[in-house]
């Protein structure tokens, strides 16, 4: 189980290291077509106006599958941003105390926000919601992207309650120790 | 509830939430979902699902995770070394000598890094010891890094001027180019004071080195010609308009990757290594920009904003005094939280009183991004400060008051905006469209 649980969050953060990817191949691909545009309209040519379809549209939607999916990962490797400035100065026992707030409280925003994600995407598929692009896309598809990474946070947070409560420490406490707080 | 009173309780339930050590993210979504929830018979569940992803799927915010790579790429090739190495032999004649090396140095990678803490551990790793080591005043090598890391929030291309522009839809291009000015402003500032400080301060100059040949700058220069050529392509592009940002980020990134190579710093590791940095940074900043797209709605249903515009002008407060009132505001802000933050937070309730007091939201940008460099070197939490603290070994406060100076040289550029606002303004109205 909980070597199942840590890959679940490692796919999902390197799915969402693959969609910066995209992301980044989609522009370089319409910006290459772009520059042979160019050169063929500096040797007098007409420009044929090479256009990768809606790639901003597809540049939009990777984006968001990337930040999603990569939630949980995130979580644990310490790297979303908080005020530790009060929480170092409790006592060990409150400070136990309140990483068990902070974790429930994600966990209800988060299991919140995935249950309506879902829900988002049940209509999109059920009025057959359609991207207003050049190339349209079914909507539910990107979005279901969104709902999933919010599943695997919720996952993650629940994970981490449940180790708190048998006593252990939280995971993404010892990530935020070992890269001395924040990135930022 | 009367709105005087929802406020005064959703802003104690924010500081509460942020403190208690909620992440930031989960604490604008919560204090979005109480007011939303108090004021409003809205459908809660559903704005919060439509609001985040429209504010996650979005071509201008492409650009972040992207420029945040390419950062990421080039922290990880031989920079450090290059920029110090290419510019000291330039810097021998100038008052201050290798201190500015601190500055310039840091102004470079601050264009690639867009992180002010990035910046202030790329530079100071190498030039550092350095300085200590040719008997540098310590005070002024620990304050150039800690004020000028923080250029990486100005010079563009600037993470948070990405989400500054997302979360006011202002456009990004324009951000960008407004940052120019005020960015080599700064670098001209900063200089400027070690200048004077090392003409008045005779005594605490380093014993001097010899006369620098021309063709060692020269060799120095070669060191220096692909970063720089780098950040220029990436900054004409956008300025001529012959790309927007994320196309520039997406070259960028290709770029970066080709000079990592040609130094033979890109080996698997570091690209692994560099991808993973970016996906957790632009995941972490994507989901505090869809708290915070959240937040704004849902204080857009309890009418707060609106309250407070039109409390600010029946104060009939001059924009100065506006301004002067909230720079005090930020830096008290940014005592505990880090910028970005500080920036969602304000874009979220702030900005209508500042466009009803007549203030340009793109200067507004470029203002608020000086303050928040102001509150990365002011304790206790200061971004930079941890850094400095970490690399010397010294305890916070002495960073704090060798970081000083830097501070009030902010202050003074935060005057000079103000007192010529053409400064953020004017280059912006110069773009191609």
């Amino acid at each position: 189980m909980r070597t199942a649980l840590d890959r679940l969050y490692a796919a999902s953060g390197a799915l969402g290291a693959a969609f910066i990817v995209a992301i980044c191949l989609i522009v370089l691909a319409q910006v290459g077509c772009n520059a042979i545009d160019a050169v063929i309209q500096l040797f007098g040519g007409e420009a044929i106006g090479l256009v990768i379809p809606s790639y901003a549209e597809f540049a939009g939607f990777f984006l968001a599958a990337a930040s999603f999916l990569a939630l949980a990962y995130t979580l644990r490797a310490g790297a979303h941003i908080r005020v530790l400035l009060v929480l170092q100065r409790l006592p060990a026992g409150v400070q136990r105390a309140a990483e068990l707030w902070c974790v429930s409280a994600a966990l209800s925003v988060s299991a919140y926000f995935t249950w309506y994600a879902w829900k988002l995407v049940a209509e999109s598929f059920a009025y057959n919601d359609m991207s207003p692009g050049i190339v349209p896309v079914a909507l539910w598809i990107p979005q279901a992207a969104m709902a999933l990474g919010l599943s695997v946070l919720a996952i993650a947070l629940l994970d981490e309650l449940l180790s708190l409560l048998r006593g252990r420490p939280a995971r993404y406490a010892q990530s935020e120790a070992a890269s001395g707080g924040h990135g930022e | 509830m009367s709105t005087a009173l929802l406020t005064i309780v959703l802003l104690v339930a924010m500081f509460a939430l942020l403190g208690s050590g909620l992440w930031v993210a989960f604490a604008l979504l919560g204090v979005g979902m109480l007011g939303m929830g108090v004021a409003t018979q809205a459908p809660l569940g559903q704005v919060l699902a439509t609001t985040s992803w429209g504010a996650s799927n979005s071509w201008a915010l492409a650009a972040l995770p992207l420029f945040i790579w390419m950062g990421e790429i080039l922290f990880r090739s031989r920079l450090s070394e290059d920029l110090f190495a290419g510019l000291s032999p330039w810097m021998n004649r100038l008052p201050g000598k290798l201190l500015h090396v601190n500055i310039l140095g840091c102004g470079i990678f601050a264009a690639v890094s867009g992180s002010s803490a990035a910046t202030a551990a790329t530079i100071g790793k190498m030039s550092m010891p350095e300085l200590l080591r040719r008997g540098y005043d310590r005070r002024l090598a620990i304050g150039t890094l800690a004020g000028s890391g923080t250029l990486g929030l100005l010079i563009p291309p600037s993470i948070i001027l990405i989400v500054y522009g997302v979360a006011t839809e202002e456009s990004i291009a324009r951000l960008f180019i407004a940052g120019i000015v005020p960015g080599i402003m700064l670098v001209v500032l900063f200089m400027g004071y070690v200048v004077v400080w090392a003409l008045l301060s005779p005594g605490k100059q380093p014993r001097d080195e010899g006369v620098v040949r021309w063709g060692e700058r020269i060799r120095g220069l070669k060191r220096l010609a692909p970063v720089v050529l780098l950040i220029t392509g990436v900054i004409a592009s956008i300025y001529l308009g012959i790309a927007s940002p994320t196309d520039a980020a997406a070259v960028g990134v290709l770029l970066a990757l080709v000079l990592s190579w040609f130094s033979g710093t890109l080996s698997k590791a570091n690209l692994v290594d560099s991808l993973m940095g970016a996906t957790r940074t632009s995941c972490m900043i994507a989901f505090i920009l869809a708290g915070a797209a959240f937040l704004t709605v849902a204080m857009g249903f309890t009418g707060i904003p609106r309250h407070l515009a039109e409390w600010i002008v029946t104060l009939q407060l001059s924009p100065t005094m506006l301004i002067v009132a909230l720079t005090f505001f930020f830096v008290l802000l940014g005592c505990f939280l880090d910028g970005i933050s500080v920036v969602v937070l304000t874009t979220s309730v702030i900005l209508p009183m500042v466009e009803a007091a007549g203030i340009d939201r793109i200067w507004f940008g470029i203002y608020i991004v000086i303050v928040v460099e102001m509150a990365q070197i002011t304790p206790p939490v200061g971004f930079n400060l941890f850094v400095l603290q970490g690399m010397t070994g010294d305890n916070i406060l002495t960073v704090a008051r060798a970081a000083l100076p830097f501070f009030f040289v902010l202050v003074i550029a935060v005057v000079l905006i103000m007192i010529f606002p053409q400064l953020a303004t004017w280059l912006p109205t110069k773009m191609s469209s």
